[in-house]
Parts: C-alpha cells; structure tokens; sequence
C-alpha cells in the first residue's frame, strides 16, 4: 500500500503514454482529428529520409566529441582529488559542482555571448593573442565542437563525483599489495584503479550517452539548430516533429531513439563484460 | 559502505605511492587549471552584467570597478517578467518537490521493505524507464495534458514529473541498508506500519533525503525541456523559460548598438537566474555531494 501513490501515477504518467506514444507511431495523427492507421510507413519515411540520418549524425560526432575527453578528465580530476590531501580539496569539489547546478538555458545564452564571432570574449582573447577570428557558431565545422565544449564544461563535475564514488570504494589494501610489490603509480592505475571501477565508468557512460541522445536544450538555444542543420541533434530534430504537430511521425522517431539508447547500453555492457 | 560519511575521511588515500614534490605541484596545477575552467564563464557573466553594456562587447576581457553600473539590471527589471518566472517556478519548487521528498521516499520503503504480489515487476518497469529517453513521453504526455485541459496549468507543470523512477530507485538503496531489526523492534511497540516509515525510517535516512532533497530543487529549477512544451503561454513561463524567450526576442537584433543594449539585459537576466541556486548549492554542498556520493553506482 505505501508503493500504490507510487504505481497509480506511474501508470497514468509513464506507461500509459509509453504505450500510447508506440500506437500512435503507426499512425498519421497531426495532433486533430482522426487518425488513420499508417502501418509501418512512419519508420519507413525515418528511415529513408535523410533528415534523419543526420540528426542521428550530428548527435554521433557531438558523442564522439565529447564522451571520450569527458572520460579522461573526470577520471584524472577524480584520481588526483582523491590523492590531494589538502584543504584546497573541498574548495576544488565545489568549484567543479558550480557549472552543473547553473541553469542550462542560463549558461547556454553565455555561450552565446561569448562565442560571439564579433564580439565575444573568446575571440577578443584570440585577438589578444594575435589570432584571428573564428566563427564558432556560424559555421558547421566550429558549431558542434562550440556545443560539445557547452556539454563538457556543464556535466563533467557531476561525472566526476561519480568516478570518485566508485574510488572511495576500492579496498585500501588492494594499493598496500601492489605497491609492495613495486607496482609504479602509474601502472597501479592502468592495472588496478581503472579495472575496480569499470562498473561506475560504464554507468557513466550509459548515462551521458543517453543524454548526448536527448540533447535538446543547448543546440535550442544556442544555434537553433543551425548552422545549415549541423547541430540538429536527434533531440531537437524529435522536438521538431511536435512543432511542425507531425505527431505520429515524432512517435516513431522517439521509438527508434529508444532503441537505440537500448542497443548502445547493450553494447557498452558487453563489451565490458568481454575484457573480465 | 556507509551513506553518510563524507569522501575522502574515511580512510587515507589509496594512490599515493612514492610521489614526489613535482607531481603533487602537477596535480595541484591540473586542478587549479580545471577550476578556473569551470568557473570563469559563470563569473564572466555575472560580473559582465556590471559593466555599462556598450563596454561588454567593446572590452569583453577588462573589468574596471571603476565602471560598474546597474543600468543593466535597471533596463532588465523594466522590460523582462522576470518575478512572474520567479514566481512561478517557487509554485512548482514547492509543490512538486514537496510530492517527490514524499511519494519517492514512501514508495521506496514500500519496495524495500515489504513482499508483495508483482513487486519485481514493477521495480522491473521502474528500471526500464529510468533507461528511456524523457523526450519519448513528451507527445503522448502533451496530449495527455490538452485532453484534461491542463496546458498552461500548475497541475501539467507539476504532476507529471512528480514521481521520479531516479529518486525511487535511489532512495530504495538508501533505506535497504536500514536495519530490519529497527523495525521490528517499532513494530514490537506498538508502532503502525506508516508510523514506522514516519518516525523510524526517515529520521533514520536523513542525509539520504537532504541529497534527495538538493538535487531534486536543482532539477526542477532548471527543467526546461517540459516546461516549454507544457507552459509556453506568457502568463505561466517558468524562470527558464523567460531566460529562452528574452534569448529568442533578441536573436533576430544582433547589429551595434541594439546588440550591445541586450546583451546587457540578457546578461543581467543570467545573472539573476544563476544566483539563487548558487548560494543554496554552496550552504548545503557537503550535502549535495554526499547525496550523489551515495546514490551512485559502485564499481
């Protein structure tokens, strides 16, 4: 009885539209009137548009971009806090919080301003430095890397605070033994440290993967999508379809995203599962 | 491990080895380096909002006390309905977080401490969507919305997020690890079933609930995505979406002087946006990051 508040507003509010959303991918429904049953030619008209496929494109460079560096700089920053033994600790912690409880759309318009291709601060610091001017937002090549940049700077803390989670339980001991077995530091990271908390680096994966998949805020605010579409995520290409009250359309495109988001995870586990 | 210690003091480090002078300056440089990082846009900005608006775009690098104005916030105040945002997402803070620090606890100890028919289940369903994209609800949960004549509602901005599979399955970890024999020892008094979670359980899970409790103020202070399909008329925009409206309004005026004027307003509105979370985060981060400490996945 304490879980049934629970259940009853999770069927109203997380079932039933689950359920309802993959009926309506098999329609033409516009949001009025009657819907007509379309079969599977929602999916087909995804899956032969090219529109489509470059969502899911700009969204797989903007992961390539930003899960990798992301990584390597909440592993090292988790390690080192983890290491420091100083009061410094704390004030480091906090600072690496602060760009994750800002507002998104708050720091998005930041980015905006200071990205600026005129006048923008970092462009006024390239000046500085004798650099000319680039177009961060204007232009495709720059768009995404702008955005990524946005992505890694707003959710690396948090990443870190999980890495760190993970190292706070490894056994002190497992260090004590490899170290006297002349283990160098480096090498008890590769061989300890990073096998031990494989479960947490993979769950923080899985879950920047799904966000990098539903990033909508940003490329909203920030380049709405442009320039010439090169940061139209799979988020905001989905958003899209609501706008334009293409809803059957959308539906199906949220489906394809879940199996995707699905078939990433199961992927990422079995590959760690295979270097066991 | 124990939910409510803090990183770091239960025991010593584990990486240090031999590492000389040189490598903790390395590290401490690292990390300098990364702070700075992180902190400076939010600082560019929020001292920016300070500087007369012809100079953030002339001299975006100098800061000179000497110049510091209020014409920003002054011109903001004036043209943004930046209390209605305020406003309206103090409602939302207090009524759907008031559910979630209630219902996910509740049906956490449900999950935790009790058998019953199709628990697993339903723990299964929970699973699953905390793995689903949030965006896959949003149609069927807009049309949800239109039908019970909700759109630009409190009731749409606040029910259908107020039961969080995140917060469900975290506070299950947190209250597993209460002792069973705590309960039956309540039991044992005399206690009801409820009056167990009331008196017993929750005092018991505080530092869980305060992380619960930060985190879930942080998320619906800055939930945007929901609130723009759900609330998108003037009159029930929350603060972040007046922040994206202001953002659109001046998008299509970027030339000179006009640029100047509303990057200036844009920024003070930024300011104002980031600030009230800012100092919550700083009083209570020992509690935050405990929170996330433990709820996280171990390895």
């Amino acid at each position: 009885m304490f879980v049934a508040p629970f259940v009853i507003m999770f069927l109203a509010f997380s079932v039933y539209p689950m359920l309802f959303t993959l009926r309506l991918s098999f329609t033409d429904w516009r949001g009025s009137g009657a819907a007509t049953w379309v079969g599977l030619d929602n999916y087909a008209y995804l899956l032969g548009n090219d529109a489509f496929w470059a969502s899911l494109g700009n969204s797989a460079v903007l992961w390539l971009l930003i899960i990798p560096v992301q990584l390597l700089l909440a592993l090292v920053a988790a390690v080192l806090l983890d290491d420091a033994k100083t009061r410094l600790r704390g004030l480091y912690r906090v600072a690496f919080l602060v760009p994750f409880v800002t507002p998104l759309v708050a720091v998005a318009q930041v980015w905006v301003v200071v990205f600026d291709q005129n006048y923008g601060a970092v462009n006024a610091a390239l000046g500085v430095l004798g650099l000319p001017d680039v177009g961060w937002l204007t232009t495709s090549t720059w768009a995404r890397p702008t955005l990524a940049l946005l992505f890694i700077w707003k959710t690396t803390g948090f990443i870190i605070v999980i890495v760190l989670s993970g190292l706070q339980a490894i056994d002190a001991s497992v260090y004590e033994a490899a170290a006297l077995d002349g283990a160098s530091r480096r090498r008890r990271l590769r061989s300890i440290t990073v096998p031990l908390i494989r479960r947490t680096l993979l769950f923080a994966v899985i879950l920047q993967t799904l966000a990098v998949v539903q990033m909508f805020a940003e490329p909203f605010v920030v380049t709405q999508g442009g320039p010439y579409g090169a940061t139209t995520t799979a988020g905001l290409y989905l958003y899209n379809h609501i706008t334009r009250a293409d809803l059957g359309t959308g539906a199906a495109n949220s489906f394809l995203l879940v199996v995707l988001v699905m078939a990433l995870s199961l992927v990422f586990v079995r590959l760690m599962r295979e270097r066991d | 491990m124990a939910t409510s210690t803090l990183p770091g003091t239960t025991r010593k480090s584990t990486h240090r080895g031999a590492q000389g002078a040189g490598g903790r300056l390395a590290a401490h440089a690292f990390l300098l380096v990364l702070t700075v990082a992180f902190l400076a846009p939010v600082a560019w900005a929020l001292l920016s909002a300070f500087k007369p608006a012809n100079l953030i775009i002339s001299d975006p690098l100098v800061f000179d006390p000497r110049t510091v104005t209020l014409d920003n916030f002054r011109r903001m105040l004036a043209d943004v309905p930046l209390g209605l945002g305020f406003l309206n997402t103090g409602v939302v803070l207090l009524v759907k977080g008031s559910l979630t620090l209630f219902f996910a606890p509740l049906a956490a100890y449900g999950f935790a401490k009790y058998d019953f028919r199709g628990k697993n289940l339903i723990f299964g369903a929970v699973l699953i969507t905390l793995m689903l994209p949030t965006i896959v609800l949003i149609i069927p949960l807009l049309l949800q919305m239109k039908e019970l004549g909700w759109v630009n509602t409190y009731q749409a901005l606040i029910l259908p997020g107020a039961i969080d599979a995140f917060a469900i399955f975290w506070m299950r970890q947190v209250i597993a690890a209460v002792p069973d024999e705590l309960l039956a020892a309540a039991r044992v008094d005399g206690c009801t079933e409820f009056g167990i979670f009331w008196r017993v359980v929750l005092p018991v899970i505080r530092p869980g609930l305060a992380g619960l409790a930060v985190l879930t103020v942080m998320n619906i202070y800055n939930d945007f995505v929901w609130p723009v399909v759900v609330a998108s008329s003037d009159r029930m925009a929350t603060l972040q979406v007046v922040l994206s409206t202001l953002a659109q309004n001046i998008s299509g005026n970027r030339i000179g002087a006009d640029y100047a004027t509303v990057t200036g307003e844009l920024l003070a509105a930024t300011s104002v946006a980031i600030l009230p979370l800012l100092v919550i985060f700083i009083a209570l981060q020992r509690h935050f990051i405990n929170g996330i400490l433990s709820g996280s996945v171990k390895g």
